[in-house]
């Protein structure tokens, strides 16, 4: 690679960090969390990109961004409120900026309509922040009876829109004390050019009332996002002092007040708000802020860049690779010296021990090396919940927790689908449109819920929506149509909804082109339990339904239970397993034709002899002659597995059977164990499901045979 | 006043003017636009910012064009939202000069 070829790939690779701050950033502040340094950050990221745009001679990306970044810098200089409907540009001009940089990286094309109307916004809103103070600086009233507070409100159209009422509002106010209200509709277009739904008027209320400015920011509370809101004191706390006033006392000693620091107060204000006197003096006001911040930018980035280094994937790929191997050899070496008959006492042995932890710390960092937070899926969501809610006209806000957990790379880059689709199916089949969310009470806004957690050594994902939950009476019509169950089949809630996992199940009765083409969620599933995971939904109707994934944490190593079924060495997932028991003969009963369950506890479980299920025999093991093994399945499924022997437990390097020969149903993966021999990954819910099917259900299993 | 005919066109204001009746009211004053005319607000139960903001742009609109814009029979609810909103009723209206 020639070298200016590497300083661009670096710079793309830059730019996709910018991006995801930008837009993580932008979040922040639509959520109205935003600091100070939010916007800072997000306004470096546009500048970052830009700068290395023009470096790379990149003339679209330069001339966006830089349009995008002079409105950003009026967002910080506090001439520009970054209310909803800026808010909603900005991050429109996101995922615009997003595609200007992918169309550069792939010499490709972008739709040069959409940033040109973008650019046209721009300019329409950057005119308005340039237009003279809305609100004339008022003058100070000498003395008043009471604190006088100035209020100066000016609602975005979101305010009306979400039906909220000015008039409302000043009643409110007026409870507070007595209002003199003055309207100011200077901004307010020619009637032809009118936006009937549009916001144009300033109110500017004088409210005369001994009360905190907290209580009259109360009145404005659930408006406060969507309207301009200036509250200043017109009447100092003590009106006989003034900035410059000097008292001196009998001994000579005096005091002069200044006028409070202007800057401060801007500094510690949490939102960045348009103050009136910000109106004014824009270019010195930046001008003074602008050298400062970008030198903490640079040494920000700076102290970025040492922190952390870039490494090709390939090589953290070798490593671990190495690193499985060292876990085989290591398991090799113990085995050896046990054979040796060397005793547990000895220095040798010892010493292996000790080997044996440095071995288990070697893998654990390697694999933090490749773990990373989920936020880089997590990130590219909020554009996808956006234009899926345009494209069906619905209004969905997503709401993510836990970006920060980290799972291994690997997994991230396979669970994108899979979350890509469920997000698209929640807003496209699980969310309402507004007037029915309005209609049953809710409000037009849906909520979905991304959310990743680590539990037991897995990541668990969930997926939730607010929405209709899941149509059960049409779920099992449609699988009846399909042919998917029987007609007499009696099924229980949670299996109809499961039924929607079926291969060729669609419930939407017309296939849009965002989900429903009638593969959704059987693919999502085949997906999710190729990497080793597990999906399940729960449904409320009318409160939603909630997706659940879990998957493990990484694809390389797994923590198992050695055991032996008739002379094969398996390893059975540690996670899987709920307890170990010696079963009786007593407690076991014979269930209709080959399926045995024992009491546990005053339940029954299935049980489910390994040996036989795997075929590597055709008689059944004696229960009283095996050891069980209760195991957990897919959705909490549970079933008694009957081995010969438990070995122990150990750390095993998974071995891809299906990469290496081809897939064989009932088992997960392969591994190599100390003494050189291959040994089975049990897939405990293939396992437990067969069990489970056969026993109650044939019904089902020969629909999924299908 | 005076210098509205009797038989002049009215416009009969809806008892609610909230957002939902803002398109509606605007469409009405367009199609009436470019002659005299009496506004009736006698039923207005409510008034909120985006019809008061028709309302304005209309009253501009007639000054404008030269041409009356009168407010009849206002009702009490009507009046005590202007007064709440910090319009004064004849800020609504606008007389022709005699002399043109």
């Amino acid at each position: 690679m020639d070298p200016m070829a590497a300083i661009r790939e670096t710079f793309f690779q830059e730019c996709e960090e910018q991006l995801a701050e930008l837009e993580a950033g932008l979040i922040l502040m639509e959520s109205g969390t935003a600091e100070a340094e939010t916007v800072n950050a997000v306004f470096r990221a546009v500048h970052s990109i830009k700068g290395g745009a023009g470096i790379f001679a990149l003339d679209a990306l330069v001339r966006f961004a830089h349009v995008f970044e002079t409105a950003l810098d009026q967002v910080r200089s506090g001439t520009l409120a970054a209310g909803a409907a800026v808010l909603n540009l900005l991050l429109r001009a996101a995922d615009v900026l997003a595609d200007l940089v992918r169309a550069a990286r792939e010499n490709g094309t972008v739709d040069e309509a959409r940033t040109a109307a973008l650019v046209v916004e721009f300019t329409q809103i950057s005119n308005l922040g340039h237009e003279p103070p809305l609100t004339p600086k008022p003058a100070p009233k000498a003395l008043a009876p009471a604190p006088a507070w100035l209020i100066s409100f000016t609602p975005a159209s979101a305010l009306y829109a979400k039906a909220n009422e000015t008039a409302l509002l000043l009643r409110e106010l007026r409870r507070l004390g007595p209002i003199e209200v003055a309207l100011d509709a200077t901004h307010l277009p020619e009637l032809s050019e009118l936006d009937p739904e549009g916001a144009y008027l300033t109110w500017n209320i004088t409210l005369e009332a001994d009360c905190t400015e907290q209580a009259i920011r109360n009145v404005f509370e659930f408006v406060e996002d969507d309207c301009q809101l200036n509250i200043t004191c017109a009447t100092p706390a003590e009106p006989a002092l003034k900035p410059g006033d000097v008292i001196t006392g009998d001994n000579g000693f005096s005091f002069e007040f200044f006028p409070p620091p202007v800057f401060d107060d801007e500094e510690a204000s949490a939102a960045p708000k348009a103050e009136p006197e910000h109106h004014e003096p824009p270019p010195a006001l930046t001008a003074k802020q602008n050298p400062v911040e970008a030198m903490a930018a640079k040494a920000e980035s700076a102290a970025a860049v040492s922190a952390t280094i870039r490494v090709d994937l390939d090589r953290v790929d070798r490593m671990i690779d190495l690193v499985g191997e060292l876990v085989i050899n290591e398991a090799m070496l113990s085995q050896r010296v046990l054979e040796a008959g060397i005793a547990r006492a000895s220095g040798v042995a010892m010493a292996l021990e000790e080997l044996e932890h440095l071995t288990r710390e070697i893998q654990d960092s390697v694999m933090a090396i490749r773990a990373q937070p989920v936020r880089s899926v997590f990130q590219r969501m909020p554009r996808l919940v956006r234009e899926v809610a345009a494209q069906t006209g619905k209004q969905a806000r997503l709401v993510t927790e836990g970006e920060g957990t980290e799972v291994d790379k690997t997994v991230i880059e396979r669970i994108a689908d899979p979350l890509t689709h469920m997000i698209r199916n929640a807003i496209d089949h699980g969310l309402e449109s507004p007037e029915k969310r309005l209609a049953a009470g809710k409000p037009a806004e849906g909520i979905v819920r991304l959310s990743a957690l680590h539990r037991s050594g897995r990541i668990v994902l969930e997926v939730a929506d607010d929405g209709a939950g899941i149509n059960r009476a049409r779920v099992k019509e449609k699988a009846l149509e399909n042919g998917l169950i029987a007609p007499d089949a009696a099924l229980t809630d949670d299996e109809i909804d499961n039924l929607i996992f079926l291969p060729g199940f669609s419930t939407a009765s017309t296939v849009s082109d965002i989900s429903g083409r009638g593969v959704g969620m059987d693919v999502v599933r085949q997906s999710v339990v190729a990497l080793g995971g597990r999906i399940s939904i729960s449904s409320r109707p009318g409160l939603g339904s909630t997706f659940t994934l879990s998957l493990p944490l990484t694809l390389a190593v797994l923590d198992g239970m050695v055991v032996s079924a008739r002379g094969h060495t398996l390893i059975i997932p540690l996670g899987a397993i709920v307890e170990t028991l010696k079963p009786k003969a007593a407690d076991v009963f014979p269930l209709d034709g080959e399926i045995n369950v024992i009491r546990l506890r005053g339940g029954y479980v299935p049980m489910v002899d390994v040996a036989a299920s795997l075929g590597y025999c055709d008689e059944f093991v004696e229960p009283d002659q095996s050891v069980a093994l209760l195991v957990e399945g897919e959705g909490g499924v549970r079933a008694v597995l009957l081995v010969d022997a438990i070995h122990g437990q150990r750390q095993v390097v998974i071995k891809s059977l299906e990469a290496n020969y081809r897939a064989v149903p009932g088992i997960a993966a392969a591994t190599v164990m100390g003494d050189g021999r291959v040994a089975l990954i049990l897939d405990v819910d293939a396992v437990v499901k067969t069990t489970r099917s056969e026993l109650s259900r044939p019904e089902l299993s020969l629909a999924e045979a299908r | 006043m005076e210098n509205i005919q009797p038989g002049a066109a009215t416009l009969a204001l809806p008892p609610i003017l909230d957002l939902t009746a803002a398109a509606a009211l605007l469409e009405e004053f367009l199609t009436q636009r470019g002659q005299p005319l009496r506004v009736n607000a006698g039923d207005v139960q409510r008034l909120g910012g985006q019809c008061l903001q028709v309302l304005l742009a209309a009253r501009a609109a007639w000054a404008a064009d030269e041409q009356a814009l009168h407010l009849d029979d206002c009702s009490e609810e009507f009046l005590a939202a202007l007064d709440l909103l910090g319009v004064a009723s004849k800020k609504l209206t606008y007389c022709k000069e005699m002399s043109s």
